[in-house]
């Protein structure tokens, strides 16, 4: 797939400061479990990000540890404390060593 | 085919046998579909009571401030959205400090870890999980303290999702 690793971060539009906001991460991935197999019989090999973490700031506030049982494409939906104009940046690791990552700026009113 | 060749009598005696049996193993399979599912296709399952153990030995889960919005029934096993909501609070000093999901379906029921911290404001966390057939999702919940709260929650699924 062309597009893995893809990342698209939404925060709420209007930010005040001290609110809790949902913040919605959309990475594309095919996060394949390593049990499917081709029409021809040969499994597919498996590939999924098992390590993502979450930083705002410079403080790391959020690391997901996942297995296979992980849905391709993964769409979270985290929150964050917005106390401080900075940005979160999103960072996905995968078994085949790929890293993806994507940052959005915070800027509570 | 040699029943064809010995006459009417005896098609009819099989054609009963036949059907009777087979109307059996309807009632049986209608009946108590998750006992015969899960026999034919998964030898090395493991036991989620095992995984927890394992993981946190005999310390207490208590089944309490912990609640998982999930799809009664989901249509496709590949992607359930869940949705884990705790009224824990998140204070500096006492936060919930991981969420740990199983599917308790699944050959492997440890589907994710989250390690959260107080600047996340609100312990909750929502995700879209495999899950290979109807099963319970369970959730339990760390706190920095130490201490366990968990929740289950049953999902239906029409079909599973996790290849094969």
């Amino acid at each position: 797939m062309a597009s893995v690793g893809k990342i698209k971060i939404r925060v709420p539009n209007t930010i005040k400061k001290g609110d809790v906001i949902p913040v919605q991460v959309l990475v594309s991935h095919p996060m394949e479990t390593g049990m499917r197999k081709n029409k021809d019989g040969s499994v597919i090999p498996a590939y999924y990000i098992n390590d993502v973490d979450v930083f705002y700031g410079n403080d790391k506030i959020t690391h997901c540890d996942w297995t296979i049982a992980v849905s391709a494409n993964p769409f979270i939906t985290f929150y964050v404390k917005a106390d401080k104009a900075a940005p979160i940046k999103i960072v996905y690791k995968d078994i085949k060593g790929g890293v993806y990552e994507q940052a959005v700026q915070i800027s509570p009113q | 085919m040699k029943q064809k060749e010995k006459g009417p009598a005896l098609t009819r005696r099989a054609f009963i046998k036949s059907t009777g049996a087979a109307c059996a193993m309807l009632f049986v399979a209608g009946s108590l579909p998750s006992l015969v599912r899960p026999a034919a296709a998964a030898p090395n399952e493991k036991n989620i009571n095992d995984v927890l153990k394992k993981q946190f030995g005999n310390k207490n889960v208590s089944m309490s401030h912990v609640d998982i919005k999930a799809p009664i029934i989901a249509e496709n096993g590949a992607v359930v959205p869940i949705t884990i909501t705790s009224d824990l609070p998140m204070r500096s000093d006492d936060y919930v400090k991981k969420i740990n999901v199983y599917a308790e379906g699944n050959l492997e029921p440890y589907v994710a870890g989250i390690d959260l911290t107080p600047a996340n404001g609100k312990a909750e966390f929502a995700m879209r999980i495999k899950m290979r057939k109807t099963s319970n999702v369970r959730v339990v919940l760390e706190t920095s303290k130490g201490q366990l709260y968990g929740a289950a929650k049953a999902v239906k699924v029409t079909v599973g999702g996790c290849g094969g």
